[in-house]
């Protein structure tokens, strides 16, 4: 019986692991970008989380946490407030709606896939930016960033699913 | 057709309004406060810039919080490199003192004259302003903004638009400010724009961040040739920064007339925030 609830509460807390792990990227200074080994290289590691975890498991990441975790990454970084909750969400509801129209995925069809949340979340957030805001952007900047999110799927693809399946114990739902 | 059409539209429609098994917000009412939260900090009210300010106060102290376990570990790791290196660094430094104690003699001699020149012009000196000195508390990078948080806001004077600086080198100015911290726009940031004079030809031009570590020259005269040695001040013409504050070395890259900086944004941990200028200013 002890044995149960221990594995249970086990199980909650590393189920909290990819919801921490969205605060953590927005309101730590940790960030993925490494202009300091390589001018180019950053990309958007919260991108993939979303897209991972509302495609795999929506239910351990929920829409108000995404949201949350937006609005706390605008005030770090000193972007107008709601842009990253905005294009965040967008990201979860490419997720949404390709795990609405799927039965089976693959890497490759996650990946595919994780294109079209890219290209309509950054299609947002320049629109926003172009039409509504004062800032100053490089399109250069963006579009390696775009790169490198789309680029380093896979490797997260397989960390997490690792942690998903010898750690949390899960299969997709 | 039109049945690809309906499951389109029965599949955005589900994605947009389900709320799942455990979730409390469809995605389609938070996709909406989100543009409304946008709309409202953009337009600039008394009521948001409070809110805004409270909001910036409460989550930078969080996030200082946050980020103290992996600023321990970082600083771990380069105590741990340092304690390795000492040895090899220990000889470079003594070179390094060699070479230092025989430009004294000529730095002496520079201060001296630098002295008698400044009391003949009885021009302003930068280190004549009061400043006040803050610790960086949030480095985040990225890829759109590059800017730093500090420890001190408008309960220690400060404004926007006063100038920042490091060791006596500018670094940037204040673009935000709460009641316990405020933002600095680094000078490589791409929305950073400084007037700013080269030094010895007294050239003037502005400073323009490219979003990398170098800043470029722009608006400088036509078939401008760079002298050797050259140094980029603040020239003051804003109105906003004082003059004379050093900036960099010049460095030609191709076409681009780029910007050494004296002081490396990666690296800053402490910084002073010129005080006096704005005061003289609201005074008049």
């Amino acid at each position: 019986m002890g044995s149960v609830i221990n594995k249970n509460f086990k199980e909650k807390i590393f189920s909290l692991g990819p919801v921490l792990l969205l605060y953590f990227l927005s309101i730590t200074e940790t960030d993925t970008k490494f202009s300091n080994h390589f001018e180019i290289l950053s990309f958007e590691l919260q991108f993939i989380v979303i897209y991972f975890w509302k495609l795999k498991n929506p239910s351990i990441l929920g829409n108000g946490h995404i949201f949350f975790a937006g609005i706390i990454n605008d005030i770090i970084i000193g972007m107008p407030m709601g842009i990253s909750s905005i294009i965040y969400l967008i990201v979860s509801l490419v997720a949404s709606y390709v795990r609405n129209i799927t039965v089976n995925t693959s890497l490759f069809s996650d990946w595919f896939t994780f294109l079209i949340a890219i290209f309509f979340s950054q299609i947002a957030y320049l629109s926003l930016i172009l039409n509504f805001s004062k800032i100053t952007f490089s399109y250069t900047d963006l579009f390696y960033s775009a790169f490198f999110t789309f680029l380093f799927y896979p490797l997260f693809w397989f960390l997490f699913s690792a942690f998903k399946s010898q750690i949390l114990g899960v299969r997709d739902e | 057709m039109s049945t690809n059409r309906d499951d389109f539209g029965i599949a955005i429609r589900s994605a947009l309004l389900q709320k799942g098994a455990r979730q409390k917000f469809s995605l389609f009412f938070l996709i909406c406060i989100s543009i409304g939260i946008f709309f409202l900090d953009n337009y600039s009210s008394k009521f948001m810039d409070r809110t805004r300010s409270i909001l910036n106060d409460g989550i930078y102290r969080i996030s200082t919080l946050a980020t103290s376990p992996v600023n321990f570990i970082s600083y771990l790791n380069s105590s741990f490199k340092k304690h390795i290196f000492t040895l090899s660094e220990n000889k470079v430094l003594r070179e390094k003192l060699a070479e230092l104690q025989n430009k004294k003699f000529k730095n002496e001699f520079l201060i001296t004259e630098n002295k008698n020149l400044k009391e003949i012009l009885k021009s302003e000196s930068a280190e004549n302003y009061s400043t006040i000195i803050a610790k960086i508390i949030l480095d985040k990078d990225s890829p759109y903004l590059k800017s730093l948080i500090i420890n001190k806001g408008t309960r220690s004077n400060i404004m926007k638009g006063m100038p920042v600086v490091e060791r006596g080198h500018l670094v940037g100015r204040i673009v935000e400010v709460n009641y316990l911290s405020a933002r600095i726009l680094l000078l490589n940031d791409l929305n950073s724009r400084i007037p700013v004079i080269v030094q010895p030809s007294g050239t003037q031009a502005i400073l323009i961040g490219q979003g990398t570590s170098k800043p470029k020259l722009m608006y400088l005269p036509e078939l401008y040739k760079i002298e050797k040695d050259s140094t980029v001040y603040t020239s003051g013409k804003d109105g906003i920064l004082s003059s004379g504050i050093p900036v960099g070395s010049i460095n030609k890259n191709e076409e681009l007339i780029e910007v050494k900086l004296f002081s490396d944004p990666n690296q800053l941990s402490f910084v002073n925030i010129i005080l006096n200028l704005i005061k003289k200013k609201k005074e008049l």
